[in-house]
């Protein structure tokens, strides 16, 4: 944004020293108003099925505010009625269920303080499965990278709008790392014994080498979307889905090794989509020349009592198509070298462990192993010490050393 | 006196005594003889001796060749001085000539107090004598200003002629340093209805009543002329003007001071291009529309916003007019600059209250812009040097007093600059601009006259590296004037403008696009006026257009590319209006100005249009049916009568109050969905899913001239409703969109106001005070909750600014330097806040506040221009003028814009502004 502005003021400037500036800005925030916020999609899979509720916060409040002591329960034109309990952050059903075709499913709310809410009703919509995903080395952009992209058919043409959400999970293997790791170990004072001719020693501490004691060479990092994925067929003779959900450049450290993408493919009716686009566009900031009109939107959610109040969310009932794919980086790019690490400067430090003047160091490196700003890779045993920071020789420090029950190497 | 007559009697008895000796006839023979030449064929031929002032006869063209035999003299002399304003009295063999006035053998009957012998009307059908003389040289004396050592006499005086009221004085007022003719000077008799404008070819025709009546001119770009005159007849008066290049007299923008005498049209506004060269500018760019935003209601939403808003319009709400045709975008750079040439400009008139009849196709305001005609007997021209672009106008006469060509160009040389930079990503910026323009006008002979005008412009800009946004204005104009007789005139005009822009993304990818939208519109247009009766002047035309819009179409540069090319179907539609209209004086005091225009569009074939079902809202969801239509087949019709009525009344001679009416309808619609007009925009047409927008305004007015006419004060005030007027669901998609019904709302517009201006035209201090009070509402109602905004109530529209003033100053140090400012001060415009966050899947994400709910911060700013005339000799190569000014020099940081971005879970507001510290500039301008 500020480059952008820079480069207009300069266009505009030239030989004429003008400015032209962005700065934040202090806006009185007085007329604060709390709204519901409703989150819900029921799939076509059977399970526990979610919904979650909170209020509208404050700009300046961290977190959000749940819903709490409300009753939740979905409804179909069938007479089903599925009852919904509070579970920590979220509601869930209490009995596992799944959106059957063509029937129509309502959600409802009664607050605590006694308010009732409605949605629209929906129907299942086309069950379209993922054919494949596939991960193919590409430029894209002027960029080389792992394109993936999802495929999918549906013959009869009435899938047309589509939602997103990939969970990646990735090896990350430490670049140096040693089977041994060093800790602070401190001693008593031993009294003097002058029957042993023992002048006696003052307590202290000592470095100590020791072989570790669990995984930290080998880690497993998972991380979910966070953008809205959106994507539609509209402009397509037929339901062909070639949509590159992801790409990831070959100079992203979480491909080094192996990698893993799990795609869930949600099927979206028109209102649903354009609620989510709507969400997504007003996100996403505009041009400071063109910026964007926003606004305040309405989903298909209403207050029973009042009509016009604001309602947050939509209630969806989707179909919902997965897959997982793996791929090793040495598959995609050949002979090609790693991408650089997650920590870039793994460079090995010594330090003398000695009093005195430099090279000794002996209390910046104690203070470093204690508080674990390095970790050992190697020593001499003769008072000197290789050391890196902790990204580059413990990958706990940064993932998970847990395998991840699906992964498969 | 006795003896005066006496003598006088003495002489005409003397005539018939020596008629009898002296033969009165003669035998003479002119070939190709003036009038000169024709007295010394007389006098050669017989015994009559000729009296008279030689310079009379400098400028003779009179021509006679006839033969005479035996002729009486009278007889003879009547046919030389035929069609000229001389007169003879034949004494003997004396011949006195005197031009304009006769000499009398008798006086009239009242010379002695007896009442004086009057016509059927009233009117007195006395010999105008040189008694008045006298009165006046007595008057004047006491006035010594006033300079009435010559006085000019008028017509040819006519024995016992039965006197009208008025007598017709036209002539030409010329002018400048070249003598050129020069338009739009006023020419009238002071503290007096009596008063014409010149037009383009300088020629002006005032009715003023017989006898010593004092003339002057008013223009705002030449000195004022005095002329004492005798009128006796039917006559022309040529006057010269001088330039007051060299003066630095006023700042000079008016609300034409002779339509706002005449007219009864409300908000109506003139800026003269030549006469805002003092008020300063940012980057010293002499620029009319700019200025024509300090005018009250006339409103931009920010700095560096390319639209108008006048009296609570949208921005695609205004018809701009350049020579008659449609200019799409009169901007350079977001507004930034105006895509005028300053030297070409010669005018704009702003009608933003009642339009006249023959303007039509848009709701809010109609910018007649007009450039200048060529100097069909001198070589001549214009220009300025600034610190980003640079202009140029030169004209010069094609065929010597009949044709002239006018060449105008501008340039900015940033392209230039950006280039020789050392930063790499500025060195692949560019931004560059210019606009170019031809005027050619050729005068066929008294009755036909051609004139065209070819105007190009074109923008190129980047913001990001990787995308060049391209667009351009284009204009052609052919217009061919004719007189069919003293009361019928007529114009035939063809016009077609195009408009496009493109945007070409160049990345190293395969995806690189080429993206492009046009409009282009041919139009024909008869314009007609009739003077059926000093009380009625009648005009009335047709016109035509066809729009043929390119709505958009993108081309994948590669062939590899995933994008699927898009070619959004052309729409076609055909406007087309009858107007008639009257100016009628009732009295001197009442004047009614009514028109009516029906106006019906035609949306075109060959398209496919989808039918949604009725009482569902309109999207891809609830299409029942799509139809196809041939080529010019008629899709929809739409159409309406359109009154244009205004009337004014004198109060007293100082004081007078107008009211108006008028209704306009729109069938074009500007789609964008910024806060400001944006060059990538796109015009849409009505269809048979969005319908034509109207409006309709009712405005009053007070006008009242003090100390004489050197103050001006007026208050005006209009309420408008509008309806179908144009907004966007939240989100939506404009660009490449097949089916843009589906992201549109139509909805209610309400706005009113009250504008009061306040201005001094003369003096060492001049300029103007504007303030308005107003509002700009919007309604977007609708039985589904998607399709309403606020809640279905009224709310501010984007550029809604309740409180507007501004102070346009300038005072004249001495004859070569003067000093200028300006002060603006508006309330912030409205703005939709975040109000609060919530989380959503696994983001957070801002709830806004209703529309428009809060506002940004005010806006004020003051620029201050110091203004140094080149040296006053009158022989050097060219006049020149330097302009140094400081814009804002208050270095208030006035938001431009007020946006929040979310990032990384938190909201943050920014502020923008464009010009948040002085700005100096020095520009130098010359003319040769």
């Amino acid at each position: 944004m500020k480059k952008y502005l820079y480069k207009i003021s300069l266009l505009l400037l030239l030989t004429v020293t003008i400015s032209s500036c962005t700065e934040q800005y202090v806006f009185q925030n007085t007329d604060f108003e709390s709204a519901l916020v409703v989150e819900g999609t029921i799939t076509n899979e059977l399970k526990n099925q979610t919904i979650r509720l909170s209020q509208v916060y404050q700009l300046e409040e961290s977190g959000p505010r749940l819903e709490k002591g409300a009753n939740v329960f979905v409804t179909d034109d069938k007479g089903n009625e599925y009852q919904f309990e509070e579970k920590d952050t979220i509601y869930s059903s209490i009995t596992p269920f799944r959106a059957e075709p063509g029937r129509k499913y309502q959600l409802r709310i009664k607050t605590k303080e006694g308010k009732n809410y409605t949605s629209d009703e929906q129907v299942l919509t086309t069950e379209t499965k993922i054919e494949n995903v596939t991960a193919t080395a590409e430029n894209v952009n002027g960029e080389r990278g792992v394109q993936i992209n999802v495929n999918s058919f549906d013959p009869t043409n009435t899938s047309k709008y589509y939602r997103y959400e990939y969970t990646e999970t990735y090896k990350i293997v430490a670049p140096v790392w040693s089977s041994q790791e060093t800790v602070i170990v401190s001693f008593p004072a031993i009294p003097p014994d002058p029957d042993q001719d023992f002048p006696g020693s003052p307590a202290g501490e000592d470095i100590l080498v020791r072989l570790r004691n669990r995984e930290t060479r080998t880690c497993f990092s998972t991380k979910k979307s966070n953008d809205i994925i959106l994507n539609n067929t509209n402009s397509l003779s037929e339901d062909r889905v070639h949509f590159p959900v992801r790409f990831i450049s070959n100079q992203n450290y979480i491909i080094s090794h192996r990698y893993s993408i799990f795609v869930r493919q949600y099927v979206q009716n028109l209102a649903a989509y354009t609620y989510y686009k709507t969400l997504k566009d007003l996100s996403s900031s505009g041009g400071v020349l063109s910026p964007k009109q926003p606004g305040f939107f309405y989903g298909n959610i209403k207050s029973v009592e009042n009509p016009s109040e604001k309602v947050i969310g939509f209630f969806e009932v989707s179909s919902v198509s997965s897959e997982r794919i793996f791929f090793n980086y040495a598959d995609l790019f050949p002979k090609e070298p790693l991408p650089p690490y997650y920590e870039s400067d793994c460079v090995v430090k010594d330090f003398a462990d000695c009093e005195g003047l430099p090279p000794c160091a002996r209390n910046q490196l104690r203070g470093a192993i204690k508080s674990k700003e390095l970790v050992f890779v190697s020593t001499d045993y003769n008072g000197n010490y290789g050391m890196v920071k902790p990204a580059c020789g413990d990958c706990t420090s940064f993932s998970s050393n847990i395998v991840p029950p699906f992964w498969v190497d | 006196m006795k003896k005066i007559t006496l003598i006088l009697f003495l002489f005409s008895f003397q005539q018939i005594i020596y008629s009898q000796v002296i033969s009165d006839k003669i035998t003479v023979e002119f070939k190709n003889a003036n009038i000169k030449t024709a007295i010394q064929d007389i006098e050669k031929v017989s015994y009559y001796k000729f009296y008279f002032d030689e310079k009379w006869f400098e400028n003779d063209s009179v021509s006679i060749t006839k033969q005479y035999k035996e002729v009486k003299i009278g007889e003879v002399l009547e046919d030389v001085f035929q069609n000229t304003s001389f007169n003879f009295y034949i004494s003997e063999n004396k011949v006195i000539v005197t031009n304009n006035s006769i000499i009398y053998s008798q006086l009239p009957d009242d010379y002695f107090g007896v009442p004086l012998e009057r016509d059927e009307n009233g009117q007195i059908t006395t010999p105008i004598f040189y008694q008045q003389y006298d009165s006046i040289k007595k008057t004047n004396s006491r006035n010594p200003n006033k300079n009435i050592r010559d006085l000019v006499l008028i017509g040819k005086e006519v024995k016992n002629q039965k006197k009208k009221s008025t007598y017709t004085l036209s002539g030409f007022i010329r002018g400048g340093k070249n003598n050129s003719a020069l338009a739009n000077v006023v020419v009238k008799i002071p503290n007096s209805e009596f008063s014409a404008v010149t037009d383009k070819k300088g020629f002006y025709s005032l009715q003023v009543p017989g006898g010593l009546n004092v003339v002057e001119t008013e223009s705002f770009s030449y000195n004022k002329v005095t002329k004492n005159i005798m009128v006796y007849n039917d006559g022309a008066l040529n006057l010269s003007l001088t330039d007051n290049i060299n003066q630095l007299d006023e700042v000079l923008i008016k609300t034409n001071k002779s339509k706002s005498a005449k007219s009864a049209i409300t908000g109506v506004t003139t800026i003269d291009s030549e006469g805002i060269k003092n008020v300063p500018l940012v980057l010293g760019e002499r620029d009319i529309l700019k200025v024509a935003l300090t005018m009250p209601g006339i409103k931009t939403a920010g700095e560096g916003s390319a639209g108008f808003n006048v009296r609570g319009g949208k921005e695609d709400q205004n018809l701009f007019l350049l020579d008659h045709a449609t200019l799409y975008n009169p901007s350079h750079f977001f507004g930034f600059f105006t895509a005028l040439n300053p030297y070409t400009t010669k005018k704009v008139d702003i009608y933003k209250g009642s339009i006249p009849a023959e303007f039509g196709g848009r709701l809010s305001s109609v910018f007649d812009i007009s450039s200048k005609s060529g100097n069909v007997n001198e070589f001549q021209g214009e220009g300025g040097i600034g610190p980003v672009t640079s202009n140029l106008m030169v004209s010069t006469p094609i065929v010597k007093g009949k044709s002239s060509l006018v060449a105008g160009g501008r340039a900015t040389y940033s392209d230039y600059i950006l280039k020789s930079l050392d930063d790499e990503n500025l060195k692949n910026s560019q931004a560059s601009f210019y606009d170019l323009i031809l005027k050619y006008n050729h005068k066929i002979n008294a009755n036909n006259d051609i004139e065209s005008t070819l105007y190009y412009s074109h923008d190129k800009f980047s913001v990001s590296s990787d995308s060049l946004y391209k667009y351009s204005n284009r204009l052609a104009t052919l217009k061919w004037n004719h007189t069919f007789n003293e009361k019928n005139k007529g114009s035939l005009i063809v016009t077609n403008s195009e408009y496009k822009f493109n945007i070409d993304y160049q990345s190293e990818g395969v995806n690189n696009f080429d993206f492009g939208y046009k409009i282009d519109e041919t139009q024909a247009m008869l314009k007609m006026n009739y003077l059926y009766s000093n009380k009625h002047k009648f005009s009335y035309g047709l016109s035509t257009k066809l729009y043929t819009v390119d709505p958009g179409y993108l081309s994948p540069k590669n062939p590899q590319s995933t994008l699927i090319p898009i070619d959004v179907e052309t729409e076609k539609g055909l406007e087309s209006a009858a107007y008639i209209g009257d100016n009628f004086k009732i009295s001197d005091k009442f004047l009614l100005d009514f028109g009516l225009r029906y106006s019906t569009f035609a949306a075109l074939g060959k398209s496919t249009q989808r039918i949604y079902e009725e009482n569902q809202p309109i999207s891809d969801a609830t299409v029942t049916e799509t139809k196809t239509y041939g080529n010019n087949e008629v899709i929809k019709r739409y159409g309406g009568l359109e009154p244009r009525l205004a009337a004014r009344y004198f109060l007293t001679d100082d004081f007078s109050v107008r009211a108006s009416y008028d209704k306009t309808y729109q069938y074009i619609h500007l789609l964008s969905n910024n806060t400001t007009q944006s060059p990538t925009d796109i015009w849409k047409l009505s269809d048979l899913n969005v319908k034509p927008e109207s409006a309709q305004q009712v405005s009053l007015g007070f006008y009242k001239n003090l100390k004489g006419g050197d103050i001006e004060l007026s208050l005006e005030g209009y309420y408008k409703r509008s309806k179908n007027i144009l907004d966007y669901k939240v989100g939506a998609e404009l660009l490449l969109n097949e089916n843009i019904e589906t992201e549109l709302l139509q909805g209610e517009g309400k706005a009113y106001g009250v504008e009061v201006l306040l201005k001094k035209q003369v003096g060492k201090l001049n300029g103007w005070l504007g303030y308005t009070y107003s509002r700009s509402l919007i309604k977007l109602d609708s039985q589904f909750q998607q399709e309403k905004v606020n809640d279905g109530k009224y709310f501010a529209s984007n550029f809604d600014k309740p409180h507007d003033f501004s102070a346009v100053l300038n005072y004249r140090i001495t004859k070569r330097y003067s000093f200028s400012s300006n002060f603006i001060y508006q309330t912030g415009r409205p703005i939709t806040y975040p109000i609060g966050r919530y989380d959503y899947g696994n983001e957070q994400y801002t709830v806004y506040s209703d529309r428009n709910k809060f506002r940004i911060p005010d806006y004020f700013r003051l620029d201050i221009g110091l203004n140094i005339e080149g040296n006053h000799k009158i022989k050097k190569l060219a006049h020149s003028f330097w302009n140094i000014s400081v814009y804002n020099v208050l270095g208030r940081n006035n938001p431009y814009s007020v946006f929040f971005v979310t990032d990384k879970g938190q909201i943050k507001a920014y502020k923008t502004s464009i010009f948040s510290i002085p700005i100096p500039s020095i520009t130098y301008n010359f003319k040769f």
